[in-house]
């Protein structure tokens, strides 16, 4: 592979991976504080990106603003379904929670065909064809804005984490419940702010995938398998991990594209994965579980 | 009285009674060691104190007031502060971030300065390795990180489990003297101590504990010559009786 072309795979792989990332965010901090996969994570995202067309096509909303009208929506509605569904499940039976967040990835899929059909879409906007050349590499606008608004939502997420009272909070929460419990923190109710917010980046997320991706309500099956192969890989609820296996997806995935071919990019990701899952079991980022109580 | 239990029956999910009616009173001011065997019940004791675990039968009275089934995190605001068994730290975050954590239901950044300034001067460490994370420091150390986050809110109440287990006697000896510290500014303690000796003799007052109910009971140093404590809590032969 020429320096030229390597270049350009690692920029786009780059570029594509700051979306990843933040697709996995949410996905992982729910992990953190509940110790459940949600597996409708991936439709929550499709959902978004839905939503993001409909605001487009009907009332001419640009999707990149339509990211931050849904991140208020999303945070509300997992709040909601939250409180009264996922937490009273969770607290008796969490394999039980797993399967629900199956079901509700099938339901989310099944409303999606019946009000969008299950023919592919795509947010087309007037600068989604565009790109610049910057020395030698040709970059997307699309690319660049979706990595941009990723980097920036992932910032405000890490100094939400890293620098506030509630962060702290949610810290102690993920690395033991039950010492966060016995410092005073509501633990119930930064598990439902925590799985809100990780929601709320779900739905930022959606009108990002619309533009970069087409879509159609059965794609998320595709996703899910990419996001949950970046969260282990990662390190179950790190979002530093999830980050770094974000990217590593990314650049992986365009490499191998103009190496090889496009169909062995998630193999030769798997691969990987399969290969540091032998040496570090959890992940490259994950702590090892400590038993408490 | 500050603390008051009366025939407490608790256990876990829906498994057989582990405390089989506790009745144990703690004056305020008091230090008192709690003592038994493996699998007695210690720990599950001060669990149901704390409010992790919700008894079945039977009354806890705080300052008066039944708090049976009451929330962990809001009786640590009422005052019961419970470092548990083994480690309890926030491994990831800093020794300080730890620290804070303690003050996380204060409002008030006055009172957060000050129970932060009292912790240090208790423990040092939390200062001198403020930046570390709290999961690299030993276990001796991460005890003290423990009990100083637990003291940051100054509770009137202290729940101890086996804070010395596993130390190295020196690291254990400092400790117990932290907690008569403690006691001497005046914290109430329940401490659950494996070593017997060393727990019996720091608290004025001494409980055993056998499946689950209160044996025997008196003051720590009456309890140190019992014959049948030697023989059985002490280690000691027979004969010495
Ligand atoms: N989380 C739990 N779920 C179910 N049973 C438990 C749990 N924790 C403890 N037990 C049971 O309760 C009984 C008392 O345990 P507990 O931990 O209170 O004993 P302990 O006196 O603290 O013992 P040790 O000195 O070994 O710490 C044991 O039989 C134990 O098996
Ligand atoms: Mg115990």
């Amino acid at each position: 592979m020429s320096p030229g072309l390597l270049a350009q795979s690692l920029v786009l792989g780059i570029l594509t991976g700051g979306m990843y990332a933040l697709m996995a965010a949410g996905l992982t901090l729910i992990f953190g504080v509940m110790k459940v996969i949600n597996v409708a994570h991936a439709a929550i995202i499709v959902m978004g990106a839905y939503l993001s067309l409909t605001l487009f096509r009907h009332l001419g909303i640009d999707p990149l603003l339509s990211v931050l009208l849904l991140i208020p929506v999303f945070l509300a509605l997992g709040a909601l379904i939250q409180w009264s569904v996922v937490n009273r499940l969770a607290e008796r039976d969490i394999t039980l929670t797993v399967l629900m967040t199956f079901g509700f990835a099938i339901i989310l899929e099944g409303l999606q065909g019946a009000i969008w059909t299950s023919s592919y879409q795509g947010i087309k906007t007037g600068y989604s064809l565009e790109s610049f050349q910057l020395f030698t590499l040709y970059i997307p606008v699309v690319r660049l804005i979706s990595a941009g608004i990723s980097l920036l939502l992932l910032a405000g997420l890490y100094a939400l984490l890293t620098f506030t009272k509630l962060g702290r909070a949610i810290r102690a929460t993920i690395q033991n419940r039950t010492a966060a419990q016995l410092v005073g923190v509501d633990v119930r109710l930064v598990t439902t702010v925590s799985f809100a917010i990780g929601i709320a980046i779900a739905g930022a997320a959606g009108p990002l995938l619309g533009m970069l991706f087409t879509f159609y309500p059965a794609t998320h099956w595709l996703w899910i398998g990419k996001l949950l192969a970046i969260v282990v890989l990662g390190g179950l609820g790190s979002l530093r991990g999830a980050f770094v296996a974000a990217m590593l997806l990314g650049i992986a995935e365009q490499v191998t594209s103009v190496t090889l071919a496009l169909g062995w990019a998630p193999m030769i990701f798997y691969v990987f994965l399969f290969g540091v899952l032998v040496v570090r079991p959890q992940g490259l980022f994950g702590a090892v579980e400590r038993q408490s109580l | 009285m500050l603390l008051q239990l009366e025939g407490v029956i608790a256990g876990y999910g829906s498994g057989s009674d582990i405390l089989r009616g506790v009745d144990l009173s703690l004056d305020s001011g008091a230090f008192t060691c709690l003592i038994g065997p493996n699998g007695a019940g210690k720990s599950t004791l001060l669990r149901t104190i704390s409010g992790l675990l919700r008894p079945r039968q039977g009354r806890i009275l705080f300052r008066g007031r039944d708090i049976g089934g009451r929330r962990p995190d809001l009786l640590f605001r009422d005052g019961i502060a419970h470092v548990p068994q083994g480690r309890s730290s926030f491994a990831q975050m800093t020794v300080w971030e730890n620290v804070l954590m303690g003050a996380y239901s204060l409002a008030d950044q006055r009172q957060v300065d000050q129970g932060l300034t009292q912790a240090a001067e208790l423990f040092p460490i939390i200062r001198e390795q403020r930046h570390k994370a709290a999961g690299l420091l030993s276990g001796g150390e991460q005890k003290q990180v423990e009990i100083a986050r637990a003291m940051v809110r100054q509770p009137t109440l202290l729940l101890l489990d086996e804070p010395t287990l596993g130390l190295e006697p020196r690291a254990a000896r400092v400790v117990v003297e932290k907690m008569r510290m403690l006691n001497q500014l005046g914290t109430t303690l329940l401490l659950v101590e494996q070593n017997a000796r060393m727990g019996l003799s720091a608290a004025k007052w001494g409980c055993i504990m056998e499946l689950g109910t209160i044996k025997l009971q008196g003051m720590g140093d009456q309890l140190l010559n019992d014959p049948q404590v030697k023989r059985l809590y002490l280690g000691q032969a027979a004969e010495s009786a």
